[in-house]
């Protein structure tokens, strides 16, 4: 994914053009941690890796930040979704990657680790 | 093709069987993910980007066990992540031969020594390394993103062979690969003594560093068809002749998705090993529930189009060798003579 485009930072509003689904959606395809406001307030960060929409009661399910889970949670019961951990596919880029390797070359003439 | 013939048998009587069953659809190869940890970080990889906790997770053996029990697949091949990095590798290999599987651990094998020297693993008809090389050490370190990871994987493979195990190398290309080097690498892997070689065109995943790399379906034919023309006899695939002849663009196949279910800590994956649009709870729930016309070149969509990946096309080739006599024909003398 190029970085201009990582959604890393994001807390979308619901309603007013965007819907909680599009938003799930957004969060399903986020490789990064995600945090999802219940509607009595509560919040979960974790990862989001699973949803299922086309189920009579649609649903949400995470690893939380321990790792712990699967959590799951009914599309019902979401008020908000933000991106709030680090894009882990994102800032890594291949063309980084050659560009840090042509400048390791120069000097050492050994290419760097992936994601220098 | 260097399958041995008891592995051959084995594949050929289940597919026999399923077919006999009436089963329209039914799994050859299953991926089992125990883990998404790896020790390298290549560029067309789309394996391993999660945040920590996931990083940190693996399945249980039980688990792995289940899910192999649950898909019925007569071969299973544990991706990744590094599974050598997986805690219970020994373990899990051990069931899995119990079981009969055919096993193909996919390794970058930067810890296959250590591992071989631990007594983690023992020679078995049933086990075989299949050694991730993208091709000479030039072009595979680049691939891996790391200096040295050619050299070790070698020394790797050696000891392996030294010790008495099946060793495959498995390749993936893409766009720039050069057929000449290519044809090299065949030749210097042959040296080495590997049992067979398996190569596919790589996949533009979504989330992969390296977009810009993945080879079209047409650049990948006119690729494979130059690399494989008048092939060494010397040269051993460990894949279906009637695959490399589509590789080649000789064979119109269509993908079979579910021909090598993909299972991981988060479920079974829909519909393949490469897309993830979601997650089934069981493999029954996979298969009764995926809506499979939605995949594959034929289906339109946009992330099939230029498909030509192993995991759903070498399916269809199995399938179509049992399919018709033609089929069988073909594999037959592909596999007698040589030629593709």
């Amino acid at each position: 994914m190029p970085d201009e485009t990582t959604l890393e930072g994001w807390a979308p509003e619901i309603g007013g053009g965007l819907t909680l689904a599009e938003v799930v959606e957004r969060a399903f395809d986020y490789r990064g941690n995600v945090t999802v406001v219940r509607t009595d307030g509560a919040e979960v960060e974790g990862y989001l890796f699973n949803r299922a929409r086309e189920v009579p009661a649609p649903f949400v399910q995470m690893y939380d930040r321990n790792g712990d889970g699967p959590l799951t949670i009914l599309y019902a019961e979401i008020r908000a979704i933000r991106f709030t951990g680090k894009d882990m596919a994102a800032g890594n880029s291949y063309a980084a990657w050659l560009r840090a390797r042509d400048a390791a070359k120069t000097t050492s003439g050994a290419p760097p680790a992936a994601g220098a | 093709m260097s399958v041995p013939l008891s592995q051959m048998w084995a594949v050929a009587s289940y597919v026999l069987g399923q077919r006999l069953r009436g089963r329209r659809r039914y799994p050859l190869v299953l991926m089992l993910e125990p883990l998404f940890r790896c020790n390298l970080a290549c560029a067309g990889c789309g394996k391993i980007q999660y945040p920590p906790q996931i990083l940190r997770k693996h399945l249980s053996v039980e688990q792995c066990l289940a899910a192999v029990e649950e898909c019925g697949a007569p071969m299973v091949s544990i991706p990744g992540g590094e599974p050598l990095m997986y805690p219970e590798i020994g373990r899990l290999v051990r069931e899995l031969v119990l079981r009969r599987k055919y096993v193909y651990l996919c390794t970058n094998a930067l810890l296959l020594g250590q591992k071989l020297a631990e007594g983690l693993f023992e020679p078995s008809r049933y086990l075989s390394f299949s050694v991730h090389m993208d091709g000479l050490r030039e072009e595979h370190d680049e691939a891996v993103c790391r200096a040295g990871v050619w050299d070790d994987a070698v020394a790797g493979i050696r000891e392996a062979l030294r010790r008495g195990f099946r060793v495959t190398t498995n390749t993936t290309l893409f766009e720039g690969a050069n057929p000449l080097r290519m044809r090299e690498f065949f030749d210097a892997m042959m040296d080495l003594g590997v049992e067979g070689m398996m190569i596919s065109p790589g996949y533009s995943y979504s989330k992969a560093p390296d977009q810009e790399h993945f080879l079209r379906r047409r650049r990948a034919h006119e690729l494979f068809a130059r690399m494989l023309a008048n092939p060494s006899r010397r040269w051993k695939f460990n894949q279906s002749p009637l695959f490399l002849q589509f590789l080649m663009g000789k064979q119109d196949f269509e993908c079979t998705p579910w021909g090598n279910p993909t299972y991981n800590m988060f479920g079974w994956q829909r519909p393949c090993y490469l897309l993830q649009e979601g997650y089934a709870s069981s493999f029954a729930e996979l298969m009764e529930t995926t809506r499979w016309e939605q995949y594959g070149r034929r289906s339109g969509n946009e992330k099939c189009r230029d498909c030509m990946v192993h995991c759903g096309y070498e399916p269809t080739a199995v399938h179509h060798a049992f399919a018709s006599w033609r089929g069988l024909r073909d594999t037959v003398v592909a596999t007698v003579t040589g030629r593709l």
